[in-house]
């Protein structure tokens, strides 16, 4: 019952998400009005320093990497996990050698590639986990930089194609219309997608 | 109109695209071997196969198994005889069987795809077909059973 | 060959009816395995159970549900047995709801144990008539003749059944027939086939839900979140709206007590079960909760616990409990605390209603038909034997098809409809608005002399009482709920007390598998083993030393002025501890108890429905560090058993049950409705949860059957709870052991 009311609230609050910071010294690096909101890479300029804007950008990107909707399927593991705390997948169900469960129990037994609402089995198209090279869960964001700019363990992705995925891909996509009862991610895919090519624009420099 | 083929028969059915293959089967087809338990891929009792694959007929829309091929538990052999079939009746594993259906359509998979599964392989492909009677032990037995039957 | 289906064409059971003529399939147009009709060419029916043809067809009737337990193929066999005929040649007919048939209350586990003389009398009877028209017909004494395979012989010649029907039936029938003797039952205490195996095998077995009739619609229900709650406003156009809603229909709420009575809610009705769904889902509907919409089982459980650290009334009284306890050297106390269950067998709540003027045709998984009967017709307004009412085949029962809801929902609808209609309850349905095992507290507390022996105990109970679905107010245990643990329960202790505490009941309590036997063996179980821990011993030497000497017991020796006993006459099912002992016995030594370093075993033992099971359970920590149970022992004591297989098999299913509800049931109560909807926060056990084995074995036995179906459940939580302790020194006081985040 929680879980819906903070849905209800999250998406009251999801579209408000591009207020400047007031223009008062000192001005914090990671400009925060509401922690459901996603700033845009215009809020990040009055950083001078590139690398610093970098960093900054994507500490703002980890906001949604490291959520729930992102990380239950990036782990390090045999199981997906689900909910904001982070239980294991119910029914359980095991990764399997290509990341898309076991006969019987392959993710596409149930999930859809679309969400469905009376079933409340979320879904999207090719609903699958990410590789265990991947793992986002428990990471710090300075990890999940480095293995985001690692070939070889992002899927040989240059950084443009790491922009694209983020940007464009349906599975990532369904991070901000999960469906019944579940918090979407801040921001919107557009938006991460915009705070990728800053990112990338300004070196894609990681968090310490 | 969706074409379909259902245990080898090809329909056109002008049916709500989005109608579980669930209901389609049972109301509209009058398959009733396909069991409701739950309505939302918890339980497995409506499991059939999309092209030989066990899906969640619950769940799954009718669009999705479009020029496809669709077997519920009344295909699945023609006489009743699978190894399963004659494995579940020898050994007696059904009590109430209402989800027997949805495990052995589960179990008819895991065999075609892995001839000689192991109590863990077992466990984690039936992992998701429930049980309120009890019946586990029986049911993994019975697939070793028909396994070696094979 | 493509076969079209228009939308139009398929309002329920015509479409389909056309493909299945088109294909040759087979046309399940009127009802299952409903009909009790006798076969056309009947003509020898000495009762209404049996039914003998001219061609020698034998129709055999069972009049209990199956539900999983194997009485449709038992009750026949006993029945064949007698009689004489082949159980592989007889049909067996699903008895429609009939005061002819006498109590089809499947319930109690006492589908064997209650009518077993009586269906071997059946058979009796009718073989009997069937030698004495052999007698006249070869002009022979009836000593010589002997009834096997479906004919009457008299050494090689014989006459089968069929030629000697007519003559049977002109015969008087014999009010006290000589039942064979046991050397000469052929089929009872065998291993005997499922009869129903290959239908479900292939699909073709009927559940409520598979019933079709031309033109029938179906009905979901919209309910009210709280007991009695009402809805005060109710908006239909997005429903009505949707293609294939017919109408929507506002059910009437009851008035307290429950009762047998529906519970109420707002129906929608579609061509289709999608149509019924969608449309619910979207149903605008404003409820007001009324009188229990406070009830919060996290706050409930306080008052309980309450209600059980304060004296009682006392149910059970052997000296001075209070006195024994001030002056004992060592006190052990311990409360036990169960939440509320809910049996969520796989199918949920189905019946199909067709009714015509003034009669009613209904097709229902129930346990009770008559009582199906009689509710419809008060419902309707009617005389319940103008309610005919099928039973199809159940998808598990547990308890809560006794309850005649749904059907009269279906009923109702049908009337309101003037077509038949399909009422199918959801899974959420089913996990609100079920009739729920009750939620209890316990308190403890036994006083030890120096050496260490039990010289005083007192237990304390407090839950809602099942009747208080029957009779408002009611806020007390009943006798027969104290008399399945607490009443009868063995103990060679001087000074007892056994008290009650007030709980009132803010939701609809039921029976679930094995009933209050659940929680009053796990606390005592439990208990037990605790003493055994406090006082350095063997928890199965604990135990034994704990129940007494192999004795009998009755009421006065029990310290009580009755003992409910199941329903059962004491003297012909005595309270015996030495059947108890044996249990134990058999059970450890089938565990290796004895031989137990490097394992963690617990044992419990309890008798209920008059048999007698002892559990030994080892368990491990899994992958988690959650309790897993790697084997399981049980040796069970059901006097003669009639099928051996489904004896041992429900009580394996009973393990497997019983560990569910341990590790993970629970329904909790916030604002007066239920938090749980489905399997995902409703757990039950899985596959990789299972035992990698279960062992179970018999004691052999001449004494009359006891119950099969519920016993194997009350000794399994506490032996794996107690098994969990001799693993990590953890107790398990309160179930279940892995709890959702938020419900306790």
């Amino acid at each position: 019952m929680s879980t819906r009311l903070a849905a209800i609230v999250t998406l009251a609050a999801c579209g408000s998400s591009t207020s400047a910071p007031p223009p008062v010294a000192p001005v914090p690096a990671q400009p925060r009005v509401d922690p459901t909101a996603l700033a845009a890479p215009a809020a990040f300029e009055r950083i001078a320093d590139r690398a610093e804007r970098s960093r900054a950008l994507f500490a703002e990107m980890g906001k949604v990497l490291l959520h729930p909707r992102c990380v239950n399927c990036h782990t390090p593991d045999e199981a997906p996990r689900q909910g904001d705390d982070h239980e294991l997948h119910d029914p359980p169900v095991v990764r399997g050698s290509a990341d898309r469960g076991v006969v019987g129990m392959q993710c596409q037994t149930c999930h859809q590639d679309h969400n469905l609402e009376l079933a409340r089995v979320p879904g999207a198209p090719g609903w699958h986990l990410a590789p265990v090279a991947m793992v986002w869960l428990d990471r710090s964001p300075h990890e999940i930089c480095e293995q985001i700019k690692d070939r070889t363990r992002n899927g040989d992705r240059s950084l443009a194609e790491i922009r694209d995925h983020m940007t464009k891909d349906r599975l990532v996509g369904w991070a901000w219309s999960p469906g019944w009862g579940r918090t979407p991610a801040p921001g919107t895919q557009a938006l991460l997608g915009e705070l990728a090519a800053a990112w990338i624009d300004t070196g894609a420099e990681c968090p310490p | 109109m969706i074409r379909v083929t259902i245990n080898g028969v090809e329909r056109e059915l002008d049916v709500d695209p989005e109608m579980p293959l669930l209901w389609v089967v049972r109301d509209v087809l009058g398959l009733t071997g396909t069991k409701y338990g739950c309505g939302e891929a918890l339980c497995g009792a409506c499991t059939i196969h999309l092209d030989g694959n066990p899906v969640r007929a619950c769940v799954t829309p009718l669009h999705r198994a479009k020029g496809r091929a669709v077997t519920t538990i009344e295909g699945l052999s023609a006489t009743g005889d699978h190894p399963l079939q004659r494995a579940w009746v020898d050994a007696g594993v059904p009590q109430c069987g209402y989800c027997q259906a949805g495990q052995i359509m589960t179990a008819a998979a895991l065999l075609a795809a892995n001839p000689a599964p192991t109590d863990d392989d077992i466990a984690q492909s039936m992992a998701g077909n429930i049980c309120r009677c009890g019946t586990y032990v029986r049911i993994r037995t019975a697939i070793k059973t028909a396994a070696g039957m094979k | 060959m493509t076969i079209a289906i228009t939308r139009r064409a398929f309002v329920l059971g015509l479409g389909a009816a056309t493909a299945g003529l088109a294909l040759g399939l087979e046309r399940r147009v009127a009802a299952g395995p409903g009909k009790a009709e006798a076969p056309a060419t009947t003509v020898f029916s000495p009762n209404p159970f049996i039914q003998i043809g001219s061609d020698g067809s034998i129709a055999i009737v069972c009049a209990r549900s199956e539900m999983g337990q194997g009485v449709r193929s038992t009750i026949p066999v006993i029945i064949a047995d007698e009689l004489g005929a082949d159980p592989a040649a007889i049909h067996v007919v699903q008895g429609d709801g009939d005061v002819r048939y006498g109590d089809q209350d499947t319930d109690g586990s006492s589908s064997i144990r209650k009518p077993y003389e009586q269906l071997r009398a059946l058979g009796a009877t009718a073989r009997a008539m069937l030698v004495t028209a052999a007698a006249h017909r070869w002009g022979v004494p009836e000593a010589r003749l002997a009834a096997r395979d479906g004919a009457i012989w008299d050494g090689k010649r014989s006459l089968p059944f069929g030629a000697l029907a007519a003559d049977a039936a002109k015969l008087p029938v014999p009010a006290t027939p000589k039942l064979r003797p046991a050397k000469e039952l052929r089929f009872i205490g065998k291993e005997l086939p499922l009869r129903d195996g290959p239908d479900v095998a292939t699909g073709r077995a009927t559940y409520a839900a598979d019933v079709r009739l031309p033109d029938m619609l179906v009905a979901v229900v919209a309910r009210p979140p709280v007991l009695f709650g009402k809805a005060t406003k109710v908006d239909s156009k997005r429903a009505l709206a949707i293609p294939g809603v017919r109408k929507v229909v506002e059910l009437p709420t009851p008035a307290p007590p429950v009762n047998m009575q529906a519970l109420g809610g707002v129906a929608v009705i579609g061509d289709n079960t999608w149509a019924a769904l969608r449309g619910r889902a979207a149903l605008e509907v404003t409820w007001d909760a009324g009188e229990h919409g406070g009830y919060d089982s996290r706050a409930y459980r306080r008052e309980l616990l309450a209600a059980v650290r304060a004296p009682g009334e006392i149910v059970r009284s052997v000296g001075d409990v209070e006195t024994a306890l001030a002056g004992a050297a060592r006190k052990v106390e311990a409360e036990y605390v169960v939440p509320h269950l809910a049996h969520a067998p796989m199918e949920p709540p189905a019946a199909i209603a067709r009714v015509d003027g003034g009669r009613a045709e209904v097709w229902a998984c129930t346990q009770d038909p008559q009582g199906t009967q009689e509710a419809v017709g008060a419902a309707l307004g009617i005389p319940k034997q103008d309610v005919t009412v099928h039973v199809t085949l159940l998808g598990g029962g547990f308890g809560r098809k006794s309850f005649p809801d749904f059907a009269v929902e279906a009923a109702r609808l049908a009337k309101e409809a003037g077509v038949p209609v399909r009422v199918q309850w959801t899974r959420d349905d089913d996990l609100r608005h079920s009739s729920y095992h009750t939620h209890s507290a316990q308190s403890l507390a036994a006083g030890l002399d120096a050496a260490g022996e039990v010289v005083a105990w007192r237990h304390r109970i407090a839950y809602p009482t099942i009747s208080s679905t029957f009779k408002a107010g009611a806020d007390h245990p009943s006798n027969g709920e104290l008399g399945q643990g607490v009443l009868d329960l063995p103990l060679a202790v001087p000074a007892i007390s056994m008290q009650t505490g007030a709980a009132p009941a803010h939701t609809r309590i039921g029976w679930l598998r094995s009933v209050c036997n659940i929680q009053q063996a796990f606390a005592v179980q439990s208990f037990i083993a605790e003493l055994a821990d406090a006082t350095k011993r063997d928890p199965r030497d604990m135990l034994l030393r704990v129940l007494g000497p192999a004795r009998q017991l009755d009421a006065a020796g029990q310290g009580v002025t009755d003992l409910p006993n199941y329903g059962m006459p004491l003297d012909r099912h005595p309270l015996d501890v030495g059947r108890l002992h044996r249990v134990i016995e058999k059970a450890t030594a089938m565990a290796g108890w004895d031989k137990r370093e490097g394992r963690a075993l617990g044992l419990a033992a309890h008798r209920s429905f008059v048999t007698y099971v002892a559990v030994v359970a080892q368990v491990v920590k899994g992958r988690h560090g959650e309790p897993r149970v790697e084997e399981a022992w049980i040796a069970a004591d059901v006097g003669i058993a009639i099928n051996p297989d489904r004896v041992r098999y429900q009580m394996e299913g009973a393990f497997v049950f019983a560990w569910s509800n341990a590790l993970h049931g629970a329904i909790t109560y916030e604002r007066g409705a239920v938090v749980q909807s489905n399997y995902r926060d409703y757990r039950v056990l899985r596959m990789p949860e299972a035992p990698r084995a279960i062992h179970v074995e018999l004691v052999a036995s001449d004494a009359p059957p006891g119950g099969a179906g519920e016993p194997g459940v009350p000794p399994v939580a506490p032996a794996i709870a107690n098994a969990w302790f001799a693993l990590t020194g953890t107790r398990v006081r309160e179930l279940p052991m892995l709890p959702r985040p938020g419900t306790r």
